[in-house]
């Protein structure tokens, strides 16, 4: 297993590498440059600005220089193998490191409590409507269900707003910092996420409580608690476990409209205006993030494949 | 038994809860406070790099200028400067500065510590900070009037020194034009050129302005900038008029979605908030709501430019026509809402040597029939003839609506198919810029309340973006420059006045370059017990606000 571990750990180099020209160059690719305004700076004043983030340089050079391979015109390896991620174009005194330092732990926090929120509510609406099939139990799980799925947070968030602000007054309209402020963007995050988990959790439920091995389970005359925790739920997480890796990667990294909506100070921003306002060490620090916690995210599900199911063994 | 403890115990709990929830809910203010929305996170606090209204909002608030404006008539008023004079030949500027204001250094939890006195050399700094090109200012081009700042600036001179402003002693500046303008006062006190804490920037570098590290002179201190989320500033008690600032802390949300930020304000979270278009009617109908609205202008207007270079609209009477067509009032009153006012100029009301409320000046009004007469002389008659004709937009469904009312009036108006187009907001500014399309949209707002800002620095086909493509050969462009660099150098307010009455016509009505459609407004609520004033130029007052207890 460690291994296998240490294996799929070096994978990432060349995943992460491969991620980075991708994105270096579609970044480029794209019309438009960072300093371009509706008030045209003059070419001078565009000069200085590209002289002093190094984008006068060739673009080979300013890739090498992000990841630190080679000397910036300032004359020092500062890159990403230093673990300096850039400037920010759009705000002098701040960088990419600064972004990820002030950013980072707000998106993870409520990135956590939308996924405890998902999973809490997700895994036991899905047990109760397989148990339960084709009975009042089961309709209004998938109700709840279909609801979370198809009311997206843009909807939802306002909705919670306007009920438990604005009518209930439980909560504060937004901001970020006080626990009653977390509360109904977590929620309403979580709340999508907790859907698909019940429809995964309930299919897969289904299909393994008609498993020979839970007959034999009830034959050998366990509880009923002890076949579905031990034996139904367990390897019904499967595919659950599978979606999580990629659900915790987003919600972890950071949620634009839930962050807008909440006026939370999160990363999810940042995915989305690095990119309108060209803003190339934003755009490659976010998506590199967001590479290494899907990559990570996906290797622990790996591993806990090994837990859940016997069968599956890593070399 | 167990079981009752069980329940005792989670009600208890969720008496608590419920307690400690309904304590946050709602940020108390005391009279002495107010809490406001920055919109977003600012940019910079840095004087010398800010380019957008929320960093210019911060910087208003913790550094003085030598001149303001004021929020009423937008005349030139006195700040750090207690008075100025020009040389004969319009070219010395010389500003004569306050003796009591101090920089004054505050890190949170200790007391505000006095650095030292601000005095002209802080002044010449600041504006050869801005110009040196490792600083690479953004907005140092409004500096390009003052001698050799483009050189500087641009590197052909190297010499930091040869920048045409001086400390003639500790209190008085001086400053050296490239030609004469009338309108400098204005330029001198933009935050470009506030004075700028050398000490502080040297020190700190690039995070010189994080709470702790900045050094302040205005109204204001910044006590904690938590990015993207708040800013507090509390009062400085060395400033100068410190006597006359009433509201002790304000407290910044810094809410970027505007039904949030109006849901903060119906529940008593922000006591000032932008009125979202989707809210307005509700606004507007609401007994209480609708007396805490104001509509409160802005120097800034909406306009649709032509390519000129592009059939048909090398024709003028093309242009024109495409002008007469459409009805701004209708346009405001349907798809707006705001209380805009409808635009026959460039320049709005409220900018010096705007012919915008001058009632001699006629412009181009809704007028179908003269629209249609002149497309016919033009050889389209009933629109029949012309080549396929594109309007493009930057992606918003703002601009989509008043695209779509302005296709839909020429159709009815003009018996004109126009096309609409969209572009993502750089990909865009690259097009109009490289290569516009027929017609394209934009907006414009002040920097300085002066028309120099308007015609010549965005109209003036070699000096200005030149977006229409407006052949600097053609003799009416030769005129509108002659007329508007005439006005520019002029110091006599007369006779600027009556040639930007010339060069608005030329612009807007002879050669109708370019279709003025409103100027914008900002619709604000604010509570009550707020006694307040609107900057329209940006940049709010808040150290002359006063907040009443409630």
């Amino acid at each position: 297993m460690a291994r296998y571990i240490v294996r799929r750990l070096l994978w990432m180099i060349p995943v992460l590498f491969f991620i980075s020209i991708v994105t270096f160059a579609l970044a480029h690719a794209v019309p438009g440059g960072p300093f371009d305004r509706e008030k045209p700076l003059p070419a001078e004043i565009v000069a200085n600005l590209n002289k002093y983030y190094g984008l006068d340089q060739p673009l080979w050079k300013q890739y090498t220089d992000y990841i630190g391979l080679t000397r910036n015109p300032a004359g020092e390896f500062a890159g990403v193998l230093e673990g300096k991620f850039g400037p920010s174009y759009s705000s002098r005194s701040r960088t990419v490191n600064d972004i990820f330092r002030d950013h980072l732990p707000v998106s993870a926090t409520l990135g956590l409590a939308a996924l405890a929120i998902a999973v809490g509510m997700g895994v036991p609406l899905g047990v109760l409507a397989a148990l339960k099939q084709n009975t009042f139990w089961d309709y209004l799980s998938m109700a709840v269900a279909i609801f979370g799925v198809s009311v997206p947070v843009i909807v939802l968030g306002p909705l919670f707003i306007l009920i438990f602000a604005l009518t209930l007054h439980w909560f504060p309209v937004a901001g970020w910092g006080r626990p009653s402020q977390m509360v109904m963007p977590s929620f309403a995050l979580g709340l999508g996420s907790s859907a698909i988990i019940a429809r995964l959790t309930r299919a897969s439920m289904l299909q393994v409580i008609r498993e020979d091995y839970i007959r034999t389970a009830r034959a050998k005359g366990l509880s009923e608690r002890m076949v579905i925790i031990r034996h139904a739920l367990k390897n019904a997480f499967i595919p659950v476990a599978t979606i999580l890796g990629p659900m915790f990667a987003a919600l972890v990294t950071g949620t634009f409209v839930t962050e807008q909506i909440f006026a939370i100070p999160g990363m999810g921003k940042y995915f989305i205006t690095s990119i309108t306002n060209r803003d190339y060490p934003v755009v490659m620090g976010t998506i590199l993030l967001y590479a290494v916690f899907l990559v990570l995210a996906n290797l622990v599900v790996d591993i806990t494949y090994a837990f859940l199911d016997p069968r599956i063994q890593y070399e | 038994m167990l079981h009752k403890k069980r329940l005792f115990g989670l009600l208890t709990i969720l008496m608590v809860l419920a307690i400690v929830l309904s304590g946050c809910a709602k940020g108390k203010a005391t009279a002495t406070e107010i809490n406001l929305n920055l919109g977003t996170e600012p940019p910079t606090a840095d004087p010398a790099l800010a380019t957008d209204t929320t960093s210019v909002q911060v910087d208003e608030l913790l550094f003085l200028g030598l001149t303001d404006f004021d929020d009423k008539t937008l005349e030139v008023i006195p700040e750090l400067a207690t008075e100025w004079s020009v040389s004969d030949d319009g070219l010395t500027w010389t500003f004569k500065m306050r003796k009591d204001v101090y920089w004054v250094k505050y890190e949170p939890g200790k007391k505000p510590k006095k650095m030292r006195k601000v005095t002209a050399h802080d002044v010449v700094y600041g504006v050869k900070r801005t110009l040196n090109p490792e600083t690479a200012s953004d907005y140092a081009y409004v500096d390009y009037i003052i001698k050799n700042a483009e050189k500087v600036n641009t590197g052909e001179l190297k010499d930091l020194d040869a920048v045409g402003v001086r400390a003639v002693d500790d209190y008085t500046v001086e400053f050296t034009l490239e030609q004469a303008a009338g309108y400098f006062p204005g330029i001198a006190g933009m935050w470009v050129n506030r004075p700028q804490p050398q000490e502080a920037i040297e020190e700190f570098g690039d995070k010189w302005t994080e709470p702790g590290n900045i050094w302040v002179n205005g109204p204001y201190l910044l006590e904690t900038w938590e990015h993207e989320n708040r800013m507090v500033m509390v009062k400085n008690p060395y400033y100068y008029d410190a006597k006359n600032v009433s509201i002790e802390k304000i407290n910044w949300a810094m809410v970027v979605e505007a039904s949030t930020a109006f849901a903060m304000y119906e529940n008593g979270e922000l006591d000032v908030a932008a009125v979202p278009l989707d809210d307005m009617d509700r606004v507007k109908a609401d007994p209480q709501l609708s007396k805490e609205l104001y509509i409160a202008p802005m120097l800034c207007t909406y306009y649709y430019g032509f390519n000129v270079t592009k059939p048909p609209f090398d024709n003028v009477k093309v242009r024109q026509a495409f002008s007469y067509a459409l009805d701004r009032q209708k346009l405001i009153d349907t798809v707006l809402k705001g209380g805009q006012k409808p635009a026959k100029t460039f320049a709005c009301p409220g900018i010096f040597g705007s012919p915008a409320e001058d009632p001699n000046f006629e412009g181009i009004t809704f007028d179908p029939a003269k629209a249609k007469q002149l497309l016919a002389e033009a050889g389209y008659p009933d629109g029949k003839g012309l080549p396929e004709i594109t309007l493009m937009f930057n992606t918003s469904e703002g601009h989509q609506k008043i695209a779509q009312f302005a296709q839909q009036s020429w159709k009815e108006n003009l018996g004109v198919e126009v096309k609409l187009a969209n572009q993502e907001w750089k990909v865009y500014l690259k097009t109009i810029t490289e290569d516009a399309p027929q017609i394209w949209r934009l907006g414009w707002c002040a920097d300085y309340p002066d028309e120099n800002n308007w015609v010549l620095e965005v109209f003036h086909p070699t000096k200005g973006a030149n977006r229409c493509k407006w052949n600097p050969d053609d003799p009416a462009a030769k005129r509108f420059m002659e007329v508007v660099e005439k006005a520019a150098a002029s110091s006599d307010p007369a006779e600027r006045k009556k040639l930007y009455f010339e060069a608005e016509k030329i612009l807007c009505v002879d050669q109708a370059i370019i279709i003025p459609l409103y100027y914008y407004t900002r619709v604000v609520c604010t509570k009550p017990y707020v006694k307040r004033t609107y900057a329209p130029l940006g940049g709010e007052h808040i150290d002359k606000w006063t907040v009443e207890p409630h």
